[in-house]
């Protein structure tokens, strides 16, 4: 994700976005989403650093042994 | 605002002694309730029989011997997404307007069981998310220090209750500062304890992996006092954390001599919002603290952009997971600013989230390490006071005066203590986050700098008196 597209293109992004999540988006909310998802994309720029990949996820997740039933 | 109800713990001695009775208690605050809440909106449902049924049991069982605990016979409330079988959980919105539970939370029944008297379900941000907002079925509470403030958010009715003085203590939720930022608009003590520490199960979820579930109260103590009741492992919810849980009273009154406190300075100092008022009262603070004994310095954390970051990939993503076939079916009956607020969950990447959770580990490890070294950290809980409805930051920025997410995404444990009042009469707090299960420590200086506060403010208005003026507001 490059961190500044231009507004088409960014408008775009969006409402692919939100057909893929199957979201209907009433027309007079949709400049005032444009604004914030913008703002979101560049927020989310900062996560994009070069972790290595020894670097997991905080919830990777854990089993307890168990017994058997019988 | 003021309180003249007695402390929690004040209010249990008098009930053991017979000076009180938990009826007497129950219709003194059901009157408040009653005299107040159609200006503040605090309450969604005030639930004035099953009110009148607990208390009555409490005293019976006061008076059979059977004692339950610090809260029995105390009227409290419940944040609106707690499961209270039998009666509406609403979550404030339209979508559940009538939803009526089958069980209790876990903590509703934590609080049955230990005799406390349920007054009611509070105003919440729809969804613990969204608001203020007005297109709902119940008004926004309103801040009782000046009406025309909003108390912040999400935990907004239990601020609102317990700042006029309705009751000490109600429950509250912090995902991104919901217990912490009404606690600190509103001049309350709210402690958003370590992720495990109190179940879940039964509150409605706006992100599994950030959800906290905690105390709003009028003091240290009672805040005390109600996490006392609140907390435990629960082995159905996949969350808890199975620790011995300590008493949180115990150590309130040791002071802070020989305790390290650390000031991530950087989180806030340059923030855009700072206001110079909120600076001075952690600088004043940190002084306070010197001067009780305690060893304060500047540490350095990681960026505050990469835990606001992490923090509201983290809580929109899972949010949207939530509600994804109510947002689908049914995006105009959630408030426009909630349905804003999901729309851009739905636009977060996997890779996105995974990033977040990873820079989460990162996060967490490097405020662990500077805890090896400091016992706390203090921090701002807000860098404003709080603002006007009519001057509200735009509720889909990633602008926020609130600095608690930080805790969220790492789990440790933080509260928000009040200091004074802003030139504005608005209260002014600060943050104290500890070790992970170390709320205890958290507790103890959130006390001592309460307790330097309160007595700074006496001898403030014993000094105005003293010199002819008015003790103000």
């Amino acid at each position: 994700m490059s961190a500044t597209p231009s507004e088409t293109a960014l408008a775009a992004e969006f409402d692919c976005l939100m057909a893929r999540a199957g979201l209907t988006i009433p027309p007079a909310r949709r400049a005032g989403y444009l604004v914030a998802f913008a703002d979101l994309r560049s927020q989310i720029a900062l996560l994009h650093t070069n972790h290595s990949a020894t670097v997991e996820p905080s919830n990777v997740f854990r089993l307890s042994p168990m017994e058997s039933a019988r | 605002m003021t309180s003249d109800q007695p402390s929690i713990a004040e209010m249990g001695r008098r009930l053991r002694t017979g000076a009180v009775t938990s009826v007497a208690l129950t219709r003194d605050a059901l009157a408040r309730i009653e005299a107040h809440d159609s200006a503040l909106h605090a309450f969604i449902l005030v639930t004035t029989e099953r009110a009148l049924a607990d208390a009555r049991q409490a005293d019976a069982d006061l008076a059979a011997g059977h004692d339950r605990g610090p809260m029995h016979g105390i009227p409290y409330a419940l944040k609106d997404i707690y499961d209270t079988a039998g009666i509406p959980t609403t979550c404030h919105s339209k979508l559940r307007q009538h939803h009526v539970p089958e069980q209790d939370s876990v903590v509703t029944a934590r609080f049955s069981e230990g005799g406390a008297v349920l007054l009611g379900k509070l105003a919440t941000h729809e969804f613990a998310i969204g608001g203020p907002s007005f297109d709902l079925p119940w008004p926004p509470s309103r801040n009782p220090w000046n009406t025309e403030h909003i108390t912040g958010g999400s935990s907004s009715g239990s601020a609102t209750a317990i700042a006029s003085g309705m009751l000490r203590m109600a429950t509250g939720s912090d995902t991104g500062g919901s217990i912490r930022g009404p606690a600190a608009w509103c001049g309350l003590a709210g402690i958003k304890p370590t992720y495990g520490r109190v179940s879940r199960r039964g509150v409605f979820p706006l992100s599994w992996t950030l959800d906290h579930c905690g105390p709003l109260a009028r003091s240290v103590e009672d805040a005390a006092i109600a996490l006392q009741v609140m907390a435990g492992h629960d082995k159905q919810d996949p969350a808890s954390a199975d620790v011995p849980v300590p008493d949180f009273r115990a150590g309130l009154q040791r002071g802070v001599a020989g305790l390290r406190i650390g000031i991530p300075r950087a989180f806030f100092a340059a923030a855009k919002m700072v206001t110079p008022e909120v600076l001075a009262a952690i600088d004043r603070t940190a002084h306070l603290l010197r001067d009780a004994g305690a060893m304060v310095e500047d540490v350095a954390l990681p960026d505050y952009a990469i835990f606001a970051a992490a923090g509201r990939v983290i809580m929109l993503s899972e949010a949207f997971a939530i509600h994804r076939i109510d947002m689908q079916t049914r995006l105009l009956d959630y408030a426009e600013i909630t349905a804003g607020r999901f729309v851009l969950g739905a636009t977060i990447t996997g890779p996105d989230y995974v990033d977040a959770l990873r820079a989460r580990r990162e996060l967490t490890d490097a405020v662990n390490a500077v805890l090896m070294s400091c016992d706390a950290l203090l921090t701002a809980s807000s860098l404003t006071t709080a603002p006007r409805f009519d001057a509200v930051p735009d509720a889909l920025s990633s602008l926020s005066p609130m600095q608690t997410i930080p805790f969220n995404v790492t789990g440790h444990p933080a509260m928000s203590v009040p200091v004074g009042l802003a030139a504005d009469g608005l209260p002014l707090s600060v943050q104290i986050a500890g070790r992970p299960f170390d709320e205890p420590t958290v507790l103890r200086i959130a006390r001592a700098i309460e307790t330097i506060h309160l007595s700074r403010s006496a001898g403030e208005v014993a000094a105005r008196s003293a010199a002819g003026e008015g003790a103000g507001a």
